[in-house]
């Protein structure tokens, strides 16, 4: 395994309620996620291609990636457009299954994480159902029995401040406070490592504070935490490392300072990325 | 049934059915939802589930007695006893092949074990389907004062069947539709024939007559390895006295129950709902990268 860590471990000593460097939070292991591009979407065509050698073309979304992240930190995954950092997402939380290579979640007892995905806005809401039964629902999705969701629901609904909205279907809801209920309900579950996909930039400033003041909580608390974001000053505010790829590889890897520093450079002299790949289901930008 | 047991225990089938286990009651939760949003916006609400297939029987019972001169007293019943597992096959088949594309948002961005989704649609849709027999039970046990029979007692047994292929059929048909999609509108558009096919409008005794008539009786066993067939067959036998003689045009006696064709039939079922499970499990990942 590269030794992914050198100039991380630093800057990621936060004040940790846990002991942590014990287990690791995420271990990724020469992992390589090829996308295959050959599914008929007909018979007819299935059939013909029975008949002659099929064109199957491969996009090498991640190529042999290896990084580990400790227990408590905050990785930000930065990089273009295509580089990777939605299909590492989605295999992290177990979306996309890895071509090749070994990919393991563990909490700091070292048994198998609870991930909490925050992957798109309330992906898992149904908008003819209220917003007390999508945290039902919710909850059930990421793996919490009615018991635990009956524990968690109070906080879920203080922290959101939609109490008087409870009762109403989603449907007339907006962005903003559906976006608030899905954060509410991810980092509510208690989840030992947290995937967050390009979502904190919605909803308004007093929210959005208030979300990094509780992941703030959470990074004390010794959650690992792990997202994606084009907003710069989201990863400078937030993270304690960085990890950029760039068309599947990892780049560069390493404080924030120093990969931000490397990363403007190269946004202002570099040239548009050479033979720009086709959005493949990873990329959902 | 040792054989549906030593193949979960072979791995990895046993690891993801334990999973799915694990996870009950997410599938408990999407069910619940799915009847919520298909009634919320009716004033009936789950009236709805049932009034169809009475207008059904109604139609039928007329049509048949006029058409077909059947004398039998109480005919509704035995139409029933095809037409409640014909309902419950048809809509569950039907809407498990739509399942993975109308959940494809939740199941591109969470990780659930995937199996759920085809399964909601079976369990909400059977849940219909026991409504309906107590229904039935009501009418015709209570009111109508039919005899009850020994034989009830295997109803679970003949159920037990049904839900199985159900189950296998919407494992194979969710799986293949997201990969060819003509699949749903091939099915879609056949599904309807087979109302004539299986012996829902008449009696599995009819078919067995004519095959015997036209000389081929091996077509008779043929067709009654057909999970449908053979469960709406093992149905009228278990919830209803024989017909009368002469009660429907046959050409002899009515036939007694074969429970070894039953049998054949069953474990036939349970390996084609193994296949589909194994097939759905092999394929699942592939869902989300499927281009559309």
């Amino acid at each position: 395994m590269t030794d992914s860590l050198s100039g991380a471990t630093d800057d990621s000593d936060l004040t940790s309620l846990h002991s942590r460097h014990l287990v690791e939070a995420i271990r990724v292991d020469h992992l390589n996620k090829v996308f295959r591009q050959k599914h008929y979407s007909s018979i007819k065509r299935a059939v013909f291609n029975l008949l002659r050698a099929e064109k199957v073309v491969n996009y090498p979304a991640l190529t042999d990636l290896s990084f580990s992240v400790p227990q408590g930190q905050t990785v930000a995954v930065i990089g273009r457009n295509g580089s990777g950092k939605s299909t590492l997402l989605g295999i992290l939380a177990r979306v996309y299954r890895p071509t090749s290579g070994r990919v393991d979640l563990l909490n700091p007892q070292g048994n198998a994480a609870r991930i909490a995905p925050l992957l798109s806005l309330g992906a898992g809401f149904h908008l003819d159902l209220t917003a007390e039964q999508n945290i039902v629902f919710y909850g059930a999705i990421l793996g919490l029995t009615p018991k635990e969701i009956a524990k968690k629901r109070d906080e879920i609904v203080a922290f959101s401040e939609l109490e008087d909205k409870m009762d109403t279907a989603l449907h007339g809801w907006n962005d903003g406070a559906k976006l608030r209920l899905g954060f509410s309900i991810a980092v509510h579950i208690d989840p030992d490592i947290l995937l967050v996909d390009e979502v904190l930039a919605v909803g308004d400033e007093a929210f959005q504070n208030k979300c990094y003041r509780f992941i703030a909580q959470l990074q004390r608390a010794g959650k690992t935490i792990l997202f994606v974001s084009h907003d710069l000053s989201v990863v400078e505010r937030v993270a304690n490392r960085i990890l950029w790829l760039q068309n599947g590889v990892i780049r560069m890897d390493g404080s924030v300072e120093e990969v931000l520093t490397a990363y403007r450079e190269d946004a202002k002299s570099a040239p548009p990325p050479p033979n720009p790949r086709p959005q493949n289901p990873g990329e959902g930008e | 049934m040792s054989l549906m047991t030593w193949c979960l225990m072979t791995t990895p089938m046993r690891e993801q059915f334990l999973e799915l286990w694990g996870r009950r009651w997410l599938l408990r939760q999407f069910v619940a939802r799915e009847l919520y949003v298909r009634y919320k916006n009716s004033a009936f609400g789950f009236v709805w589930s049932i009034v169809p297939p009475i207008v059904q029987v109604i139609v039928y019972t007329f049509f048949i007695r006029s058409t077909l001169g059947v004398r039998a007293e109480n005919y509704s019943a035995y139409l029933l006893c095809g037409l409640i597992p014909w309902t419950f096959f048809y809509a569950a088949t039907l809407d498990a092949a739509h399942s993975l594309l109308t959940n494809k948002d939740i199941i591109k961005k969470v990780y659930f074990p995937r199996e759920i989704v085809p399964l909601t649609y079976v369990s909400s849709n059977f849940i219909h389907f026991l409504l309906g027999w107590c229904i039935f039970s009501i009418w015709f046990y209570g009111i109508k004062g039919l005899p009850l029979l020994w034989e009830m007692l295997l109803f679970p047994l003949v159920t037990l069947q049904l839900l199985i292929f159900v189950v296998g059929m919407s494992l194979w048909l969710s799986c293949l539709s997201v990969f060819y999609e003509d699949v749903k509108f091939i099915y879609q558009t056949f599904v309807n024939l087979l109302l004539f096919v299986f012996p829902i409008l008449f009696m599995a005794d009819n078919v067995w007559y004519w095959a015997l008539s036209s000389g081929r009786p091996w077509l008779y066993r043929i067709y009654m390895l057909n999970p449908v067939a053979s469960v709406i067959n093992a149905y009228r036998h278990v919830m209803l006295e024989r017909l009368p003689p002469k009660s429907l045009n046959l050409k002899g006696t009515p036939l007694d129950m074969d429970w070894s064709s039953f049998a054949v039939s069953f474990v036939l079922t349970i390996l084609f709902t193994l296949a589909g499970y194994a097939y759905f499990n092999r394929r699942k990942w592939e869902f989300v990268e499927r281009e559309r």
